[in-house]
């Protein structure tokens, strides 16, 4: 029981490994789905993923200081404009095309 | 012997994996935004016991609040009828994809494996009650980080403009009509 | 001296601010300005040498040299180079040797620019030529200036460069510029041996300054032909073949005749010929020490003497008899230098650039009279014509056949007196030598009957008259000099003084005479007079009165003459030989070896490199999530890099 108590107990490496787990979740949807609306959704999941890392350290390494919050109130910032960008865009691609299919859009072909 | 807090970590994660996988592989969009919404709560719930309260109210009000809102009215704004499977074609790509994502995590979980001796002893140390968490965060971000704030503060203005801009019609909303 | 490198820096400037000046302006017409620009820079570089001149003869002439005056005089302008032992300056030095030699130059020089004013009176770009000419001297002066081997080198190419333009001058005409070429190409054959001459003198020497070689030339003569002395002696001496016209490098003298005949008169009479000579009597103690390349020097100066003197017999060109006689007293010269004789070499060098060049411009006189026609079997009783012309010529005419008292028997004499007796002497060079002497006395007595005299063979449509002063002043000088010139060097038994023996007494090493062949001196004079007299006499008689000689010696003999009209298809034997089988396979070498592998090479480097591009262009095919996943894979990598360290 101590043995696998070791491996139980909620630690830091605990939460890297969410961390880890969902930023991966998400950069399958980006790799994987078709619609442009549920990438940008998984490009959100990966972000979240990074702010519970800066979370999980803040707490423990350095309970006493908030520097990890901060980081994580830019990256909320940043990711919130990029959404709205992101779908503006898809907004406007959808009006032109009538496609929301990013197999369609492969206009960078060289 | 695991504590109630151990339990409830436990929870709250299993319930944002399955919110995540979910967002990736359910074919209506709508439904994925829906679990998307959900995985945001959970991230949220683990904020607070983390101890960072104030992160887990802007997280909830501007993620959940806001920017799913957000997706959601584009969703709307689609007529996704006929509607389309769900993921790129190509078995083989799709292989490749899967491999190279499941190497990235392989490689997180052995650099986490191989710093364990950093993560492994620290345990959660208790917080002296006498710190303030809105208080130090906002000494904090406007002390230290108060050119980062005025930076992310124009940039908003700016993406407000540029959306604005990139959504335009000349002529006005019903120019086209 | 104290204002020597002043003095040397206008007697170098005056020529090359002449080039500068008239070379901006080359296609201005105005002949008289750029000829009288010319002049004037050369006439300078006159008084400057005259000046130089005075100050090394300590200011009495015929003094017994060295007392009261230095025996050099130099200037030291900047190191040019320096590397490790090698040091060559841009240094220049007039002893009692260039001093003969500048003199020359610039006064021969002067007289021959003032003949072009006249002569280019009418070209279509005389500046440019006046600007050649210059350049020309300016380089002539830095070869027989320089005090290392280095400059006189620079000097050598400058003066076969402006041979080259100077020849080619009216290069529009297809056979003129290849003329030029010829004679550019020719001189850089000699050029590859004179640098190995040089490269060898360094080896052993340890300096290519000419005070310092002369100095470290060691006492105990070679034996032997490997020695490198003796090497390096014979490479100098391919050099001053491709200078010199000697055999087997002396083909492009006479197609040099296609420029102006000023042009001859100059370079290739009086002085860029002459460079190879003075080269040689310039490291004339090296030369000591290498006896077997001072005999291979002379058995070449009178082969070549003799040569030339029978192509000369036959040809009917006035300028090209002028350019083989030139060959032929080239070879006289370095008969003279073979035998040790290397005062009497200068000595004919200074007599033959005063007859030479008086032949050379008086045939420009007649060329110009006659608008252009050179062959003298359409010329012919021109005495009544052009009697300063004529009689000018005429004194060089006695000058070269070695009549006493002109300049040419006391020159030619000397060499011939030495070809015998010295101890480097044999009396089979003695014989080659009198019998091209004798040659020679029978063509120029041929050239000058057939131009001048007997019956006139041109028609009536051609008005020849003499030449304006600005052309004939020239010829009378020249005259002057050639019938009193050869006073400066009386030989011993006519017991007068002889004024180069005492010049040249510090600077040059004279052999000892032979005591017991002494006597013979005054006879074979006679002898050697006597030969001329007959020769001249005999070719006046065929020419003037019995044309009809001639004529039947060539049907009878038709074989002969025309080998030696053709000037024995030397040039078609080096065509055939040499020139055919090099342009054949460098064309091999184009059309296989450049084109299938050089060529090749480049196709295949630039196609493999578009190859390449267009299989990497598979990977953009638009689909975005290709991208993406690309980049995962470069993180995939990236974080396996930063778990490694």
């Amino acid at each position: 029981m101590p043995m696998t108590d070791v491996f139980l107990k909620v630690g830091l490496n605990h939460y890297l490994f969410l961390s880890a787990l969902l930023f991966t979740v998400g950069m399958l949807g980006v790799l994987l789905r078709k619609n442009v609306i549920v990438i940008l959704m998984s490009i959100e999941l990966m972000l979240n993923a990074v702010n519970i890392t800066f979370i999980a350290f803040n707490r423990f390494q350095q309970p006493e200081q908030y520097n990890g919050q901060v980081m994580v109130f830019f990256v909320m910032t940043i990711a919130a404009a990029e959404a709205a960008v992101g779908l503006a865009l898809a907004v406007m691609i959808f009006k032109k095309f009538k496609q929301v299919n990013i197999r369609f859009f492969e206009h960078l072909k060289g | 012997m695991l504590a109630l807090s151990d339990y409830i970590f436990y929870f709250l994660a299993f319930t944002a994996f399955f919110s995540a996988c979910s967002v990736i592989l359910v074919q209506n969009p709508i439904y994925s935004a829906l679990f998307l919404a959900s995985t945001m709560v959970a991230v949220a719930a683990i904020f607070v016991s983390l101890d960072a309260g104030f992160v887990a109210g802007v997280q909830l009000i501007v993620y959940a609040g806001a920017v799913m809102v957000l997706f959601v009215m584009v969703l709307m704004l689609f007529d996704l009828k006929h509607d389309l499977d769900a993921f790129s074609p190509g078995i083989l790509s799709g292989a490749f994809k899967l491999a190279s994502v499941g190497v990235i995590l392989g490689l997180i979980m052995g650099s986490i494996y191989m710093s364990a001796d950093m993560v492994f002893n620290s345990q959660v140390t208790p917080i002296p009650a006498t710190l303030d968490p809105v208080r130090g965060l906002a000494t904090t971000l406007f002390g230290n980080y108060l050119f980062a704030f005025e930076v992310i503060g124009a940039l908003l203005l700016v993406i407000a403009i540029g959306a604005v801009t990139l959504s335009r019609v000349r002529g006005g909303t019903h120019a086209n009509d | 001296m104290q204002n020597a490198p002043l003095i040397f820096a206008i007697l170098l400037g005056a020529p090359l601010a002449g080039f500068l000046f008239n070379g901006l302006r080359f296609k201005s017409k105005n002949y008289l300005l750029a000829g009288t620009v010319a002049t004037a820079a050369s006439a300078i570089s006159f008084l400057c040498s005259i000046v130089l001149v005075w100050s090394i003869s300590g200011g009495v002439t015929g003094s017994d040299g060295g007392e009261g005056g230095a025996a050099q005089v130099g200037a030291n302008f900047f190191e040019w180079l320096s590397v490790g032992g090698f040091r060559a300056d841009a240094a220049f030095v007039v002893d009692h040797i260039s001093a003969i030699m500048i003199l020359v130059i610039t006064g021969v020089g002067t007289l021959i620019h003032l003949f072009s004013i006249g002569y280019m009176s009418h070209d279509e770009r005389p500046t440019k030529y006046f600007s050649y000419l210059n350049l020309f001297l300016f380089n002539m002066l830095l070869l027989v200036l320089g005090d290392n081997l280095l400059v006189m080198f620079v000097g050598w190419e400058g003066v076969g460069l402006c041979s080259y333009l100077l020849i080619g001058f009216w290069f529009s005409d297809q056979a003129k510029a290849a003329a030029g070429m010829k004679a550019f190409v020719t001189n850089r054959i000699g050029d590859a041996g004179f640098l190995l001459g040089i490269f060898m003198l360094f080896i052993t020497f340890g300096s290519v300054q000419f005070s310092e070689i002369i100095a470290r030339a060691p006492s105990i003569a070679e034996v032997g032909w490997n020695g490198p002395l003796t090497l390096a002696c014979l490479f100098l001496f391919i050099g001053a073949c491709g200078k010199s016209a000697q055999i087997p490098l002396y083909v492009w003298l006479p197609d040099a005749m296609a420029g102006p005949t000023p042009v001859s008169a100059l370079i290739h009479a009086a002085t860029m010929v002459t460079a190879g000579v003075y080269m040689i009597v310039r490291l004339h103690p090296v030369f000591l020490m290498a006896p077997n390349a001072l005999h291979v020097v002379a058995i070449i100066g009178a082969l070549t003497a003799l040569f030339a003197a029978t192509i000369g017999i036959a040809q009917n060109d006035i300028k090209k008899v002028l350019a083989y006689s030139t060959v032929s007293q080239l070879g006289y010269m370095f008969l003279a230098c073979g035998v040790g004789a290397f005062n009497a070499a200068i000595f004919h060098l200074m007599t033959h650039a005063f007859f030479k060049a008086l032949m050379f411009l008086g045939s420009g006189s007649v060329i110009h009279a006659m608008h252009e026609e050179q062959d003298i079997r359409k010329m012919g009783g021109l005495k009544k014509y052009m009697p300063i012309t004529h009689f000018t010529f005429v004194i060089g005419w006695l000058a070269i056949i070695g009549l006493p008292p002109f300049a040419g028997f006391f020159s030619k004499d000397e060499i011939l007196w030495q070809s015998l007796s010295s101890p480097l002497g044999h009396p089979l060079l003695y014989l080659v030598g009198l019998v091209a002497a004798g040659c020679t006395a029978f063509y120029m007595t041929r050239l000058v009957a057939l131009t001048f005299w007997g019956k006139s063979r041109f028609g009536h449509d051609v008005h020849p008259h003499e030449s304006p002063p600005s052309m004939t002043i020239p010829l009378i000088v020249l005259a002057g000099l050639s019938a009193f010139g050869g006073w400066l060097g009386f030989p011993a038994i006519f017991h007068l003084p002889n004024f180069l023996e005492h010049w040249f007494e510090g600077s040059i090493k004279m052999l000892p005479p032979n005591e017991q062949l002494g006597f013979l001196e005054g006879p074979l004079m006679g002898v050697s007079v006597v030969v001329a007299g007959t020769m001249a006499f005999i070719a006046y008689r065929i020419y003037i009165y019995s044309p009809k000689i001639s004529e039947e010696f060539t049907k009878k003999f038709k074989g002969l003459y025309h080998l030696v009209l053709d000037k024995y298809r030397i040039d078609e034997l080096y065509e055939k030989t040499l020139i055919r089988p090099l342009v054949e396979a460098s064309r091999g070498l184009w059309a296989y070896v450049d084109v299938n592998f050089i060529d090749k090479l480049t196709y295949v480097i630039g196609d493999a490199v578009r190859g390449t591009g267009s299989t990497l262009k598979t990977l953009q095919n638009g689909n975005l999530q290709q991208y993406a996943l690309y980049i995962s894979l470069g993180v995939a990598c990236f974080i396996f890099y930063i778990m490694r360290l």
